[in-house]
């Protein structure tokens, strides 16, 4: 499978549409609005690393308000209710989804790791072995939301040899 | 009626123990295959269904549905695997290890309902 | 302004009947939000005044874009499953004894919406018929917007979780970047066009088997009659005639008797000629 097939943003887009309908917003009526690069700081963040065939990462990042926000929706909880470890959870449930779906259209041989997740404000997020190649960035109940793809640079080295 | 959840998440055994639940399913859960067969082996009632995830730490979900299918005492439960893994031969593997049905993350509860109906586990007038 | 009793009535009403979704109260604001887009593509500017003239002048297009606003993702495969299983256990055993001379099927799903019907039907009729026969599938619908989608034939990860045994999907769909999408193999024998049942049909050969189903409730009485009596124009004598589980042509057509089928019922000409007639296939 040539190197043509990583997922676009319009990939990514879909993949999200479906977790949001499915988990955070089942009746559409708050769905996640693409706006450009995230306005805003990502403040929490979860990634999943993908190895084999191909190397990076999926991460999803997002304001300390989304991510309990998402915590609420997907435990279908108010959010005063939610706990530290019900956000990680959750995030990092969110990451494994997106980034399943996005291996599945990797070329085969690819491995998803478990999910990693930061919730210290301030954090933000650094793969300094990585490049950015598509990120889908938005609002979410007004909070910053941006869930992104980054590629190894070894791996990108390679291609442009081949 | 009992069913048992296996997934590394806490957030999605919750989902899928909510559920169940209002398909009138009590429930038990595990964290990964190995675990889920330790609570096995301690029940005297097991579950008529098992939903289990496929990347978990200790035992993966493939491994969990080829032991269990090998166990004369368990390989009667019915097996549904719930995981983000889509790709078709994954699926074909899966099926081919005795998993009864495949959902894919992510699913609706609606979704969730109509796979459990096709294996005669929702009783009949029941919606959510 | 939010939707008044009335007219939620009318909308829970029509989506209870026509995909047996049920908006309990408290879901005005859902269908508010769903029917907003609705109303503005119509031409008008608030639900209300969108409402008043769909239950004034109900047309076909309106109401299932009703419907359709309000199930998105909730279309299922092998609706209802028991007419499926009718096909099988018995209406495509007693077809294949009639038509054993031409070995050929042909099937219309009437209002087929997305595809899932007339592809879940392919589905149906390539595990059942034996080697050496032929079928064509044709899927029409009142809805472009819909013929071009189930044309298509790609669904999303969440459509293909609804109702569609996993070992048929790995069968009979491949991978298309985040989308499952109908083989090539299947594809061949379904095609689709446009059209409005209630209005002068095409010609066409006639059907073995009619899948008729969740559709004749868009109509008035006078339609439905005009819909069934089109139709039954272009079923074999002996063909089949399958409506929606809520649906009956008792009342509305004489020309039809209704038949055991399976668990469920179907529905037949009553000039049928008994199966099993050789030389008419």
């Amino acid at each position: 499978m040539s190197v043509d097939t990583v997922p676009t943003v319009e990939d990514l887009t879909e993949i999200c549409d479906q977790v949001w309908a499915s988990y955070l917003d089942p009746e559409g009526l708050n769905p996640l609005l693409p706006v450009g690069p995230m306005a805003g700081i990502g403040e929490m963040f979860a990634a999943v690393s993908i190895t084999g065939s191909w190397h990076g990462h999926v991460v999803v990042t997002c304001s300390a308000n989304a991510a309990r926000q998402a915590a609420a929706a997907f435990l279908v909880m108010e959010p005063e209710e939610v706990s530290g470890d019900d956000v990680a959870d959750v995030l990092g449930e969110l990451a494994n989804i997106v980034g399943g779906n996005v291996k599945s259209m990797l070329p085969s041989g690819c491995f998803v790791s478990l999910p990693h997740v930061v919730t210290n404000p301030g954090a933000s997020t650094r793969f300094p072995s990585a490049v950015q190649i598509c990120e889908l960035a938005g609002t979410w109940l007004d909070e910053p939301v941006s869930i992104s793809m980054w590629q190894s640079n070894g791996d990108r080295a390679e291609v442009r040899a081949a | 009626m009992l069913a048992i959840v296996v997934d590394d998440s806490r957030a999605m055994r919750l989902i899928l123990r909510r559920i169940v639940g209002q398909l009138g399913f009590d429930v038990i859960e595990a964290g990964d295959g190995k675990e889920a067969l330790d609570a096995l082996a301690g029940l005297d009632d097991l579950p008529q269904l098992a939903l289990v995830d496929w990347n978990m730490p200790n035992m993966n979900g493939l491994e969990f549905v080829s032991a269990v299918r090998a166990d004369a005492r368990l390989r009667e439960m019915t097996l549904v695997m719930v995981t983000t893994e889509s790709e078709q031969s994954q699926i074909v593997r899966a099926l081919a290890a005795g998993a009864h049905e495949y959902v894919i993350k992510p699913f609706t509860a609606g979704a969730m309902v109509e796979k459990l109906a096709l294996l005669g586990l929702v009783p009949s007038g029941v919606t959510i | 302004m939010s939707l008044s009793a009335a007219d939620f009535t009318f909308v829970s009403g029509l989506v209870r009947r026509e995909a047996a979704i049920v908006l309990g109260p408290g879901k005005e604001y859902l269908v508010e939000a769903r029917l907003l887009p609705v109303a503005r593509q119509a031409g008008v500017s608030s639900v209300a005044e969108f409402l008043a003239r769909v239950q004034q002048r109900p047309e076909p297009g309106a109401l299932s874009g009703i419907v359709d606003a309000l199930t998105t993702n909730e279309t299922s495969w092998f609706r209802d499953r028991e007419p499926f299983a009718a096909l099988t256990e018995s209406v495509l055993p007693q077809l294949v004894a009639a038509r054993a001379a031409s070995r050929r099927l042909r099937v219309w799903s009437a209002a087929c919406s997305s595809g899932q019907e007339p592809y879940g039907l392919a589905i149906t009729l390539q595990q059942f018929l034996p080697a050496g026969w032929t079928y064509e599938i044709l899927g029409s619908d009142i809805s472009h917007e819909m013929i071009e989608r189930a044309r298509t034939g790609a669904y999303s990860q969440i459509e293909v979780n609804r109702g569609l045994p996993a070992n048929l999907l790995v069968h009979y769909f491949e991978r298309a970047g985040a989308h499952w999408r109908i083989t090539p193999t299947l594809r061949r024998n379904v095609s689709f066009q446009r059209m409005n049942l209630a209005a002068p049909l095409p010609v066409m050969a006639p059907f073995d088997l009619i899948f008729l189903r969740n559709v004749l409730i868009y109509f008035d009485v006078d339609t439905k009659r005009t819909v069934l009596r089109n139709v039954g124009k272009l079923l074999r004598p002996d063909g089949w005639l399958f409506l929606g589980a809520a649906e009956t042509t008792i009342g509305v057509d004489d020309s039809y008797e209704r038949v055991a089928a399976g668990r469920t019922s179907a529905y037949r000409l009553r000039t049928a000629v008994p199966a099993g007639i050789a030389g008419k296939g």
